[in-house]
């Protein structure tokens, strides 16, 4: 990403770490949450992929963060996440890079706390 | 030439072309939404998406060109995964009402939600995008509907250019939407109401606005008189609708069209080519004056509401050129109701059917009234009528044939017609006592509709050389004010719509064929024999004969009209 988003680097960077330091869990909904929130300046838009997907991520998460989570929406967090490889631009590209990490390195934090029944 | 590999054949393509195009070639079909060939290929919507070896990301086929030794997969496992996750993004801030959406089974994206498997749930319909409608006389918006493919934006901007729609993402890039000057009807925001836009949206945002109500209303009030005067040229487009081939003859229709709106309710049937041959002699009267006077030359037509309009908005300065006859449905609805039939003018109601959206807002006007009565009640497009139609349960094709009124209907003859040939010939005719002997277009400008056509001829007229021209399309009036600025033009013909009136804005929409093709075939669906038929001539119209009279009635003015963009 650009030099706009150092801090979402940071955060990024952060995460990473957190694989094997394990945050706790509501902090880290939260922090996936904001830093989708963040990238929100850097949307222009245009395409449906980026525009209307990472709203959709941040409702999901929102999920996470009230602990009413389902294996559903951890699979549509997922496909989500993937579909963000059609964006039009490097920014919706890049979200989905980050978050293709994120849910690499965090699965079991993930997938943890959902409702599997 | 490239080679290239799409789902396992390995063809060789034109360098430049488009993966999409590449594909279509082969006859595979990779499903679109925003994009409309060359007049839309900005890969906003990312339905196209294909795979491409050694690429990480997806790829949109719309705008990417093939490069040597391309290797794509169109209908991957991945593609289409990202295909219903795109729709289904889409969906959940789409408001549903298929069954009663004046998109009436044209919609794409209904047909792209039915062949991909998507569920979704609402999250909210995008703020600003609310289901209050945006109002206009000819057309309307539902921004609920919008996908944001911005079509229409490119249409109205290139192939229109009135620049009145606009993707609008300054204030909230999160939640853009697309509109004429937020907060304004599309009156006051500059809408010339040519309806192309509607054309254009792939869904039931923008429509013609609805008047069937009014339709209805007056057909249920026994005190009123309802006359339809239809357009012939449409005839075959309401058949269309009713399955029949879109080259289907028009004398094998014709008669079951009239039936059906006698069955519809409507007192009396006719045509306009009482109007169009009435308007054609004023005007080459008008003609002949101003070429006397040697007056505000060139003359414009004043049968195309949309371009009028557009030059009360855009080209103020050149308003003197506009011919003052009323346009041909709006003074047959002021002969209808003042001269050709016996009931009371405010009891009559004149109903126009026609190719026009941009009629809608004309027949509002408050300068188109004769003795206090306005000279057309409403206007309805082929969609509106045929719409009606299956409300009532016609069975079209089952039809016999009927005719339209004589006591106020002209004998439909089949010419070389168009207002220029008409008025051409007229002229000719009253000036020389001899009707043109032959008339020949040549084509000038415009590869294709969209660049908008224009079409010239030079006639001798007694002493005096005309020259004449046609311009057919919006996106080609600056190239003709350009011209005029070097040549001296006495007539010119203005149609605002790309390929002129049989693709007016009010027309059924065709998925699988290109403007070219469907103008064609209705061409030869309404004319068959084409150049071999003889020019139209309206002094040959005897009800015309009898009844014209240049009287006050049958002339308008035009004055500079305001709006507001954003
Ligand atoms: S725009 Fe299409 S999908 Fe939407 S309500 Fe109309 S027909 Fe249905
Ligand atoms: S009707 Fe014509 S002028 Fe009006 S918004 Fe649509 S394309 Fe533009
Ligand atoms: S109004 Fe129709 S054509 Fe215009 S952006 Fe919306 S869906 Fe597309
Ligand atoms: S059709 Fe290609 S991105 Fe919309």
């Amino acid at each position: 990403m650009t030099t706009k988003s150092q801090d979402v680097n940071a955060l990024f960077e952060q995460w990473i770490l957190d694989a094997e330091t394990r945050l706790q869990e509501e902090d880290m909904f939260t922090k996936i949450k904001s830093y989708l929130e963040s990238t929100h300046p850097e949307i222009c838009g245009k395409c449906i992929p980026c525009r209307d997907g990472v709203p959709k991520l941040e409702r999901l998460f929102d999920k996470y963060i009230q602990g009413e989570a389902t294996l559903k929406d951890l699979k549509e967090i997922e496909r989500i996440v993937y579909n963000l490889r059609a964006s039009r631009c490097s920014v919706g590209l890049d979200i989905g890079k980050n978050m293709e990490v994120i849910l690499e390195n965090n699965y079991n934090v993930l997938y943890s706390p959902v409702k599997k029944y | 030439m490239a080679k290239i590999t799409i789902n396992g054949q390995l063809v060789k393509v034109k360098k430049g072309t488009t993966i999409l195009s590449a594909a279509r070639q082969l006859g595979i079909d990779i499903p679109t939404l925003c994009f409309l060939e060359e007049i839309n290929e900005i890969g906003f919507c990312r339905i196209c998406v294909v795979e491409v070896e050694g690429e990480q990301d997806l790829i949109s086929a719309c705008n990417t060109e093939i490069t040597n030794g391309m290797v794509i997969q169109t209908d991957s496992d991945k593609v289409r995964q990202s295909r219903e996750a795109t729709l289904q993004l889409l969906a959940s801030r789409h408001r549903f009402d298929c069954w009663r959406c004046p998109k009436d089974g044209m919609c794409e994206f209904y047909d792209l939600l039915k062949s991909h498997d998507v569920v979704f749930e609402e999250f909210g319909p995008g703020i600003g995008r609310s289901s209050d409608l945006i109002a206009g006389s000819g057309i309307s918006q539902d921004q609920s509907k919008c996908v944001l493919c911005k079509r229409c934006v490119a249409v109205c901007q290139n192939v229109v250019t009135a620049n009145v729609l606009k993707f609008r993402d300054d204030d909230d890039p999160m939640n853009p939407i697309v509109s004429p000057t937020p907060g304004l009807a599309f009156d006051d925001a500059g809408c010339i109401f040519c309806g192309q836009c509607v054309k254009a949206c792939p869904t039931g945002t923008l429509f013609e606005t609805d008047h069937t109500n009014d339709v209805l209303t007056f057909l249920r009030n026994k005190d009123d008189h309802v006359v339809v005067q239809l357009d012939t040229r449409v005839n075959g487009a309401i058949a269309e609708s009713f399955g029949y081939d879109i080259d289907t003859p028009f004398e094998e229709t014709f008669g079951k069209t009239v039936k059906a709106l006698e069955l519809l309710g409507f007192d009396t049937v006719t045509t306009l080519d009482y109007g169009e041959d009435y308007h054609a002699r004023a005007t080459a009267e008008e003609l002949l004056k101003r070429l006397e006077d040697k007056d505000n030359l060139p003359l414009f037509t004043s049968s195309c509401p949309a371009s009028t309009r557009f030059l009360e908005l855009y080209e103020p300065e050149r308003l003197d050129h506009i011919a003052t006859v009323k346009s041909p449905h709006i003074l047959q609805g002021s002969q209808l109701k003042h001269k050709l039939l016996k009931q009371k003018p405010a009891n009559t109601k004149v109903v126009t059917l026609s190719s026009c959206t941009a009629k809608k807002y004309e027949r509002t006007r408050e300068e188109l009234v004769t003795a206090g009565v306005a000279d057309v009640d409403t206007a309805l497009t082929v969609r509106e009528i045929t719409k009606l139609m299956k409300q009532k349960g016609i069975a079209y094709r089952n039809l016999e044939a009927a005719t339209p009124d004589p006591a106020v209907t002209s004998e439909h003859v089949a010419v070389q017609g168009g207002v220029l040939v008409a008025v051409l010939n007229a002229a000719h005719q009253i000036k020389t006592g001899e009707p043109l002997a032959e008339l020949t277009f040549k084509h000038v400008h415009g590869e294709k509709e969209s660049d908008g056509f224009i079409e010239e001829a030079t006639v001798q007229l007694g002493e005096a050389k005309l020259n004449v021209a046609r311009v057919i399309g919006g996106a080609a009036f600056k190239e003709l004010f350009a011209r005029s600025n070097k040549k001296n033009y006495h007539l010119i013909e203005f149609l605002m719509c790309p390929g002129g009136c049989l693709n007016g804005g009010g027309m059924p929409i065709h998925k699988n064929l290109t403007t070219h093709e469907v103008i064609a075939r209705r061409e030869t669906s309404y004319c068959d024999g084409g150049t071999d038929l003889p020019l139209s001539n309206p002094l040959h119209n005897h009800l015309v004969d009898d009844n014209f009279a240049d009287d006050p009635s049958i002339h308008t003015g035009y004055s500079q009209k305001e709006y507001r963009k954003e």
